[in-house]
């Protein structure tokens, strides 16, 4: 029975790792960090899933537990070794489908979300994620109302940083 | 292009660079050892009812209970004693219902305020332990001039005195002893829990503010 749990879950996880992937590139800022926050969350992931009845969807289920995680549970480990900037990675891959203007601004907004603070960084990636509010509001745990009111002051905070 | 729908439209493109771990890699993690908040906050907690918990059996020694007898207290002793394990139980009672509630498949206020409460708990009995401490050292006091008021009679006035500045030295330890005492502990949770609730207070706060 445990080993048919265990494959149920790694096999529901390998298929929806990147929700926890792209929490882990929102929340952290170098590679050993997303490795870490990862882990963290398979941890949680899987420490949950006894009390995972399949009501819900299980990547609805995994968004609400990694954000919690990212959010609340996960203690950063201090590093003494500074690793390289995992967006610079990023761009140095994506670079060529771009012009350089767009280039530059989609550069300006990622350096603008890693100045959010964690709550903020919560709602731009459930909105990036495609999510309704009504969505936001249950995962975090707010009214509707003030998610979206929350969302567009941080929608024209990302405009100003944007256009200055 | 609005920045954001340029954003959401770039989010997109970028899951194909996303890394991909593996069946048997992410099986391995199940097994590591998870670095929660909780699982710390838990281990300090125990530490800490055991501290205390320690600390009040250390104090009740052979020789206190012999001193207790002697100015008929042993009765108010009992009851205390009774009264203070029974809360003990109550507040260790109350920290494990806490901790059982926290869980990650709440939503993120929820789950922030249900960590915060159990931290509440320990914060209280802490509390608890400081003040009812005070009590017992104010009511012994309180017992130990009553006892000597109607046991001993005063042959000589020049010893009273040379009595009453070591009444007033007795204070002034007790009240340096409380002062050095408080600070430690304020120190102790600036610093313990300074470090390891900051995030989690100020994320907390934040969805607060939005209530507002």
């Amino acid at each position: 029975m445990n080993k048919e749990l265990e494959h149920q879950f790694v096999t529901n996880l390998e298929k929806h790792q990147n929700i926890a992937h792209k929490i882990c590139r929102i929340y952290t800022n170098d590679q050993d960090s997303h490795n870490d926050l990862f882990q963290e969350i398979t941890i949680q992931l899987w420490k949950a899933y006894p009390k995972f009845r399949g009501e819900a969807k299980f990547s609805t289920w995994m968004y609400r537990v990694a954000l919690n995680t990212a959010i609340t549970l996960y203690r950063k480990k201090k590093r003494s070794i500074p690793t390289q900037d995992f967006d610079t990675v990023d761009f140095k891959i994506k670079a060529e489908e771009y012009d350089d203007e767009t280039e530059q601004q989609l550069k300006v907004m990622y350096s603008a979300i890693q100045e959010l603070n964690d709550i903020e960084k919560a709602l731009v990636f459930l909105y990036l994620e495609d999510k309704n509010y009504r969505d936001i509001s249950e995962t975090l745990g707010i009214t509707e109302v003030n998610a979206r009111v929350k969302m567009n002051r941080v929608k024209t905070k990302l405009k100003n940083i944007l256009n200055p | 292009m609005d920045g954001l729908d340029l954003l959401k439209k770039d989010w997109k493109k970028r899951e194909a660079s996303l890394p991909h771990l593996s069946y048997d890699q992410i099986y391995q993690m199940l097994w590591k050892r998870s670095s929660s908040i909780v699982k710390w906050i838990f281990v300090i907690s125990i530490v800490e009812f055991l501290f205390w918990a320690l600390l009040s059996v250390i104090f009740s020694d052979k020789h206190q209970w012999e001193l207790l007898e002697e100015y008929n207290m042993t009765t108010e002793v009992i009851i205390i004693s009774v009264l203070s394990y029974l809360i003990t139980f109550y507040f260790i009672y109350c920290f494990y219902r806490n901790y059982r509630k926290i869980s990650s498949t709440d939503n993120a206020k929820l789950l922030m305020k249900n960590i915060l409460k159990t931290r509440k708990t320990v914060k209280r009995y802490i509390a608890f332990i400081i003040i009812s401490n005070i009590l017992v050292v104010l009511l012994t006091t309180y017992e130990f001039i009553s006892y000597h008021a109607s046991n001993s009679e005063i042959t000589e006035p020049e010893n009273y005195s040379f009595n009453l500045k070591n009444w007033l030295f007795m204070f002034a330890i007790i009240f340096a002893g409380l002062l050095i005492l408080s600070g430690l502990l304020l120190l102790f949770y600036r610093v313990v829990y300074g470090i390891l609730l900051r995030r989690l207070n100020r994320n907390y706060k934040e969805l607060k503010k939005l209530e507002i």
